[in-house]
């Protein structure tokens, strides 16, 4: 047995799985990301949606009321991903939106246990936070030290909220690719909290 | 070189023209035009279609009015406009003049 989710689709109704749902929005998500740039995106997708509603209503009979992941993967090789309707030559239009990689300290909101300045460090240097917060411990038990500069840590270092922001805090590169992916592995690890 | 790669770049610069072809012929939904393209084997995702017949919407080549349609939401359905004629007439002039081109090359 599968849990459902009702969803709203290009004015259409429709009882989808809740895998399929989480691969339906993740397409639309990457759509929303590659047609950023352009005048009209809304409009874009909203035509790309109705035309995904009449794909999946030619699936709905008696027998099948409810949307599956085949379904979807099925109208996302119909429709394309945006790799196919990539009309700006591939490469170049990836490298339009990027940034070079900087690389900040900020303080990681996602993996702390107090602020988030041992995990941010960590991030920073890309070690494991422990051996970050084993340091400070250890600055903190050998006479206060620790704490104060903690403290300072915890006030000079911005939190990273932005993905933006979180991608550069591991010195990747700002683009298109590395915030697709981010927010994909978000949205994954909130759909882990949410099973019961 | 990439074959594939090759055809699809040749595909996407005749695109706008084949969208304009169609609806010469008659004005249409969006899923019709998809059809004979389809057919012709023009395009291969659907996706790609989209952003074109915006852009043509924008630059004043085509025009659509909503349809209302008995089994839900209205639909958009496209029609070329007097400024699209034109644009297909020099298109249609353009491309006898590649066609030509290209066969004048290869039969050199």
């Amino acid at each position: 047995m599968k849990i459902t989710v009702s969803i709203n689709l290009g004015g259409y109704s429709f009882n989808i799985d809740e895998d399929a749902y989480a691969e339906l929005k993740n397409y639309l998500k990457n759509l929303e990301l590659h047609f950023a740039g352009e005048e009209s995106s809304s409009e874009i997708l909203s035509d790309i949606e109705t035309r995904m509603a009449e794909l999946f209503r030619s699936k709905i009979t008696s027998y099948k009321q409810v949307i599956n992941i085949d379904d979807v993967q099925q109208a996302i090789s119909i429709m394309g991903t945006p790799e196919d309707i990539s009309d700006n030559d591939g490469p170049s239009a990836r490298d339009k939106f990027s940034a070079p990689g900087y690389h900040r300290m900020y303080r990681d909101p996602d993996h702390r246990m107090i602020g988030g300045v041992c995990s941010g460090m960590a991030a920073y240097w890309d070690i494991d936070p422990l051996i970050v917060r084993v340091i400070f411990i250890a600055l903190a038990l050998g006479g206060g030290l620790g704490v104060l500069v903690y403290l300072i840590l915890y006030i000079v270092i911005p939190e990273a909220k932005t993905t933006a922001q979180k991608i550069e805090m591991k010195g990747n590169p700002v683009n298109i690719h590395n915030i697709k992916d981010s927010v994909k592995k978000e949205f994954d690890s909130v759909r882990k909290n949410m099973k019961f | 070189m990439d074959l594939e790669n090759t055809k699809a770049q040749m595909r996407k610069g005749i695109l706008e023209y084949c969208i304009l072809s169609v609806l010469s012929r008659s004005s249409c939904y969006a899923s019709d035009i998809i059809k004979e393209l389809k057919e012709a084997e023009v395009i291969v995702v659907e996706g790609t279609l989209y952003p074109l017949l915006t852009r043509q919407k924008n630059a004043g080549l085509l025009s659509y009015r909503w349809e209302e349609s008995q089994q839900g939401p209205p639909r958009k359905y496209y029609e070329l406009t007097d400024a699209g004629r034109t644009y297909l007439t020099d298109l249609d002039k353009s491309w006898k003049e590649l066609v030509d081109s290209v066969n004048l090359i290869r039969t050199r």
